[in-house]
């Protein structure tokens, strides 16, 4: 039998979360023994409702009542640019809340059953216990799109050196990423103590001396991930452009949108001129931000085919973003992020 | 006269050294400080045996969820690259060796492979880990029979902890000739055996894969499918009766070359690994690159709906 949908019996008598009985969380009437009255009112999900878990948990229930996992809010910030007032009160009721915000993780999706996708879950992660974390059938289950089949290499490519040597999300993402910081804010960026590669291998403690002239050389002027990632990740194409999106595997440099000195990976977004038009959002500013957004694939390896040739970006330009690659109909803000890398000198 | 008797001395320990590889010659792959397939018995017995280092390589949440106590975790992913567009390219020796230094391997370590057998790609993980462990320059490797579905079914002792290595610096030599580039082994057509390792459906070109751009086998290869290796417990088949099936397809001779390929290189290795480390095959080389590499050039020969 798929194990999926059966709880461990062992757990009703031994873990606390049980012991007020399943109604406790779920409701229902479990004294009935119709199966009508016995389903009355019952809750499938009891953590969308954060003050079942709050009771206990009061502090990160408090928090993550703020987070961008519950609040979605992440998803209006990366738009929102691009729209007039008008239009964004148009989104905020007929897409926002019914569409962006119908995603929110509640407190079960990572710690008691698989997210649904798609309306599909794979079900409860260990016969109902609640877990502290299991990133490989939670995370990565969101996330399944981009970032962990990069991570693992199942994206077509070559693993995360991370994940090779047995590292998972939450050895890097710290809790506030997880939980929220407290109040109310509107981008991943907004969280202090975000992971960086040079928390763990700070600049100086290169072993050979072509990695510490790499790294002098590039410093302030190339992300890491520019050199480090292993190839190929996803790019999103024609989000709701009638058509339905689509997802290429791609390698792209150029400016970062937010830091123009520095030449990064970037990922193309799906968000094309036409994406709300059937809402009636033409998207008025549009062209103030670009389709080409900074990316982390999560692809990373010691050794590159970048790292091993300098030629392929100072002679070949390999991957660096042209002006006949940029999507079509695109922003105009796309083509502040062009870079012709240098040339090699003697 | 004392130069004459040493030279007599020498000539005669030829001849007996002689005689010895003759003999012997068919077995050499059997000379080995471990048995190329280990049971889960032996296995649980040498847990803590010197030198033995137990290489878990399914995906590292499988690792976790329960492993053989003291294995060490190195996903199937991280001992293949992607190059040219061929899926299953082997490591740049840096890489490899960068990879055997951080799991503690050394020339002389015992390396048992735990993978899973629970489909044919995944059964043959192994030996493509074991193909490349060997290409690196470690001879003592074998394979956890039945993979860890056996061991968790005998209710062997499993751990959930990480293990991790003590890191040494790899210094091997690579043996590059198990390796074969596409150049070599259509030139190879005709004059050694070419073994095709695929299921008879993609040697007969009914079916493909979608990153294969052409369907069939090289012409003059034989079928030889890996996914015949295991039994229905994922447990490899008798010594015998894989000796038996290998005669009948490659032929007795020890010393012929042997040239094998799949789609992906990744059943090329299951026969490659029992023809040279199981049955004594000397002369036995794989395709990494396959008919992904192969069906991209329109001068190799492939054939479909013939069985020569």
């Amino acid at each position: 039998m798929y194990k999926g949908v059966l709880v461990d019996k062992g757990l009703l008598e031994s873990d606390p979360h049980f012991a007020q009985g399943c109604s406790f969380c779920h409701k229902g009437n479990e004294e009935s023994q119709n199966k009508e009255a016995a389903h009355k009112g019952l809750m499938k999900r009891p953590s969308d409702d954060l003050e079942t878990c709050a009771g206990c948990h009061e502090e990160i229930a408090a928090s993550y009542k703020n987070s961008l996992h519950y609040t979605s809010a992440g998803q209006r910030h990366g738009v929102m640019g691009r729209f007039s007032e008008g239009e964004l009160r148009i989104f905020d009721v007929k897409i926002f809340e019914k569409s962006c915000r119908s995603c929110h993780a509640s407190c079960g999706d990572c710690h008691v059953k698989s997210p649904a996708i798609g309306g599909v879950s794979t079900g409860l992660l260990k016969g109902h216990r609640f877990v502290k974390k299991d990133e490989g059938k939670t995370c990565a289950l969101c996330h399944g799109g981009r970032v962990y089949p990069e991570f693992t290499g199942e994206y077509g490519g070559v693993p995360d050196v991370h994940y090779q040597k047995g590292m998972a999300c939450a050895d890097c993402h710290s809790k506030g990423e997880f939980h929220g910081v407290g109040g109310p804010y509107t981008s991943r960026r907004d969280v202090k103590g975000r992971p960086a590669c040079i928390g763990c291998h700070p600049a100086g403690q290169e072993k050979s001396k072509k990695a510490k002239t790499a790294h002098t050389m590039h410093a302030g002027k190339a992300s890491c991930t520019s050199c480090h990632s292993s190839g190929n990740y996803r790019n999103c194409y024609n989000c709701h452009e009638g058509k339905g999106a689509t997802s290429k595997p791609g390698f792209i440099l150029g400016r970062n949108p937010r830091n123009k000195d520095i030449v990064t990976t970037l990922r193309l977004v799906p968000t094309v001129r036409g994406t709300f038009e059937e809402m009636g959002i033409k998207m008025e500013n549009f062209d103030r931000l670009p389709n080409y957004w900074d990316a982390y694939p999560h692809n990373i390896k010691k050794r590159t085919e970048r790292t091993r040739s300098c030629t392929l970006c100072h002679s070949e330009r390999k991957g660096f973003l042209t002006k006949e690659d940029l999507i079509k109909d695109g922003s105009k803000a796309n083509e502040e992020l062009l870079v012709v890398p240098k040339s090699l000198t003697k | 006269m004392k130069n004459r008797a040493n030279a007599k001395r020498i000539i005669i320990r030829m001849f007996y050294a002689v005689l010895v590889l003759l003999f012997l010659g068919p077995l050499s792959g059997l000379a080995r400080d471990i048995a190329p397939v280990v049971s889960g018995e032996w296995l649980e017995k040498n847990l803590s045996a010197p030198g033995l280092v137990i290489v878990d390589i399914r995906k590292v949440e499988s690792y976790k969820a329960g492993h053989v106590p003291g294995s060490l975790s190195a996903f199937y992913g991280s001992w293949v690259a992607k190059k040219n567009n061929n899926t299953n390219e082997l490591l740049e020796p840096d890489d490899l060796f960068d990879l055997l230094s951080s799991l503690g391997i050394t020339p002389t370590s015992k390396v048992v492979i735990v993978g899973s057998v629970a489909s044919a790609p995944e059964q043959c993980f192994r030996t493509r880990v074991a193909w490349t462990l060997i290409y690196g320059g470690v001879k003592n490797v074998a394979l956890l029979d039945g993979g860890m579905e056996k061991w968790l079914k005998d209710k062997r002792q499993v751990a959930t902890d990480f293990s991790k290595a003590k890191e040494s610096e790899y210094e091997g030599q690579l043996e590059k000739g198990i390796n074969l580039s596409k150049e070599q082994i259509l030139a190879g057509l005709g004059k050694a055996v070419v073994v095709d390792t695929r299921p008879p459906d993609f040697f007969f070109g009914v079916a493909k894969v979608p990153n294969v751009a052409k369907p069939g086998h090289l012409k003059t290869a034989v079928c030889l499918p890996s996914p015949w290796l295991l039994d229905g417990e994922g447990m490899m088949k008798k010594t015998e009766e894989l000796a038996a099936m290998a005669a009948g397809v490659v032929g007795p001779d020890h010393a012929k070359e042997i040239m094998s390929y799949c789609n992906t290189g990744v059943f090329a290795s299951g026969w490659w690994y029992v023809l040279r480390e199981v049955l004594g095959y000397r002369n036995v080389k794989l395709h990494d690159g396959s008919m992904e590499e192969l069906a991209r050039d329109p001068n190799a020969p492939i054939v479909k709906y013939t069985w020569k």
